[in-house]
């Protein structure tokens, strides 16, 4: 737990002193997203489809949180080697995979906060007012977390050994669009995919309302706790490979 | 106690390290000394974890590090110059935030950074992000980080590059202290050879990975030469066979084009040679004798080594 509030602590001191780049950085995903709501907008209304309209501003709220979810770790690696400090955190005590889940829950919590102000916008801009049940989205969400994180964890266990992975991330990111969007449930090949069926579950209880199935809990659980555990288990071979030639720290 | 017991490091065929043994005690303050590429940084980093050796092991107190990573609470680092500190934050921001990942915090932490955050004169740049900071000054929040939160052993990978000489002292007022009143345990490595001539009981010097002395600062510069007589002909030179007559005990000739350098022990030995030179009636176009700094004598040191094992 301290080293979560120490991540937190990271992220207030950093946000406020560079207020300028964290408002620009919303800035720019509202717009962003505006001019997606609006560009399709006309073309869903003459077909008479709401539904569409509103499964759109809900995938961009999962985007939101799927991206912040998935970049708080491989940032960390890219970023934190170029800004020098990468050595330090390999020191920390409690591990460096320690210090990632860490700093991914850090990057989570605030995450959702964002989503559900920004959610509140975007409805507020667009007119269009979703019932959206934030309890359950954020159950759903914080339990399909993980297998983003352990996704993310095999990047950066890349990383550390290959150093220039950008292209493969920015690829990833938007990789991403795809896997809130996809239906992971009920279970089929989607499923197995990281986050698919976490997303799913998520827009079926917190957007359209429909029950509770365990089934679909199993699934998501599952599927969380194996790319974690994977991930976690790729990264750690990729740590010792680097630590074995020297690389950390070296970018 | 921090010991490092016959640590290997092979990059294929090459040894970056071969069987190093030393340690480093409660209280001491070492010094790791060697010219790039001996293996200083590899074992700095060994002891920090972040490089897997091949053969050896490094234990405190009987402990491998490789059991657990919790000694790393008790492990302070300035790796390679500057590069230690998050750009983004301030000086006094790195501190606590290292300090904290490592399980430290509370108003005593808070007082101990205040304290050394002075100490480093670091007072009047308080409210710059260490991105808007001199080398020099980044070196310092480096140091700030790293001891900050008193951890048992601080390894320092030249600690005083690019730092003026008044924070130099303070960095050895504060390093002695330290050691004297927390009984912190020091190894550090750096080229300012003054700095560790003035801090460091205790010596190890590496060579292409090996140990090639261990003992305390006395008994390397007893192994070292004092002097060094430098002189450089305007003609004819003396012959090299009685140059190398007129010098009785340890010495070390090089003869450079014109110049020639011997390298001795004690200020008497020089007079013969001197002697000769006047009865020889030689023109001279330059002639130094020079007490030499400890680095030099480490150069010897290591040319020493190098011909015995020739």
């Amino acid at each position: 737990m301290n080293l979560v509030i120490n991540e937190l602590k990271l992220q207030w001191i950093e946000m406020r002193q560079y207020w300028f780049e964290t408002i620009t950085s919303l800035g720019f995903l509202l717009v962003m997203f505006l001019g997606v709501f609006f560009g399709i907008k006309g073309f869903v209304l003459q077909q008479g489809d709401n539904q569409t309209l509103d499964s759109l501003i809900f995938g961009f709220l999962l985007w939101t949180f799927a991206s912040t979810a998935y970049g708080s770790i491989t940032r960390s690696v890219i970023e934190d080697t170029q800004k020098g400090y990468i050595e330090q955190l390999f020191m920390c005590p409690k591990g460096f995979v320690g210090l990632m889940l860490s700093r991914s829950l850090a990057d989570i919590i605030p995450s959702l906060i964002t989503v559900t102000l920004m959610a509140y916008l975007v409805m507020f801009i667009t007119g269009n007012w979703l019932n959206i049940n934030f309890l359950a989205m954020y159950a759903t969400l914080l339990l399909s977390a993980p297998s983003l994180v352990g996704f993310a964890l095999i990047l950066c266990g890349l990383t550390l050994v290959y150093k220039k992975i950008e292209t493969v991330s920015a690829v990833l990111s938007l990789l991403l669009m795809g896997l809130v969007a996809i239906d992971g449930l009920p279970f089929n090949a989607f499923s197995l995919l990281p986050f698919a069926s976490g997303a799913t579950m998520a827009k079926n209880i917190a957007l359209l309302n429909e029950p509770f199935i365990m089934t679909h809990l199993l699934i998501v659980s599952a599927n969380s706790l194996v790319y974690l555990g994977f991930g976690i288990f790729i990264f750690k071979f990729f740590e010792k490979k680097a630590k074995r030639l020297n690389l950390i720290g070296q970018y | 106690m921090l010991s490092v017991k016959g640590l290997t490091k092979k990059y294929g065929d090459n040894a970056a390290l071969s069987k190093v043994s030393f340690n480093l005690g409660k209280g001491e303050i070492v010094a790791l000394l060697g010219a790039n590429g001996c293996g200083k940084t590899t074992t700095v980093n060994s002891i920090c974890g972040l490089i897997d050796w091949d053969d050896g092991d490094i234990t405190i107190d009987g402990t491998s590090i490789k059991q657990s990573s919790a000694y790393k609470k008790q492990i302070g680092a300035v790796l390679g110059g500057c590069r230690n500190t998050n750009w983004r934050l301030k000086a006094k921001q790195n501190a606590e935030y290292f300090a904290r990942l490592r399980g430290f915090k509370g108003p005593a932490l808070k007082e101990k950074i205040s304290s050394l955050h002075t100490a480093l004169g670091l007072d009047e740049h308080e409210n710059k992000e260490i991105l808007k900071l001199s080398t020099g000054n980044k070196q310092k929040a480096a140091l700030l980080s790293a001891l900050s939160y008193s951890p048992d052993y601080v390894l320092l990978d030249e600690p005083t590059l690019g730092l003026d000489f008044q924070t130099v002292d303070s960095l050895k007022a504060i390093i002695e202290q330290e050691a004297k009143q927390s009984g912190q345990s020091f190894l550090v490595t750096s080229h300012d050879l003054g700095f560790i001539e003035d801090i460091c009981e205790r010596v190890i010097v590496l060579d292409k990975g090996n140990l090639l002395f261990e003992g305390d600062v006395t008994a390397l510069k007893q192994k070292l030469y004092a002097y060094e007589l430098v002189i450089e002909y305007l003609e004819n030179r003396l012959d090299d066979y009685l140059t190398a007559s007129l010098w009785n005990q340890r010495t070390e000739i090089l003869h450079d084009g014109q110049r020639t350098i011997i390298k001795y022990d004690t200020p008497e030995q020089v007079t013969p040679f001197i002697s000769t030179l006047h009865s020889h009636n030689l023109a001279i176009a330059e002639l130094q004798v020079n007490k030499l700094s400890m680095e030099r004598a480490y150069q010897t040191l290591i040319n020493t080594t190098q011909e015995a094992s020739a």
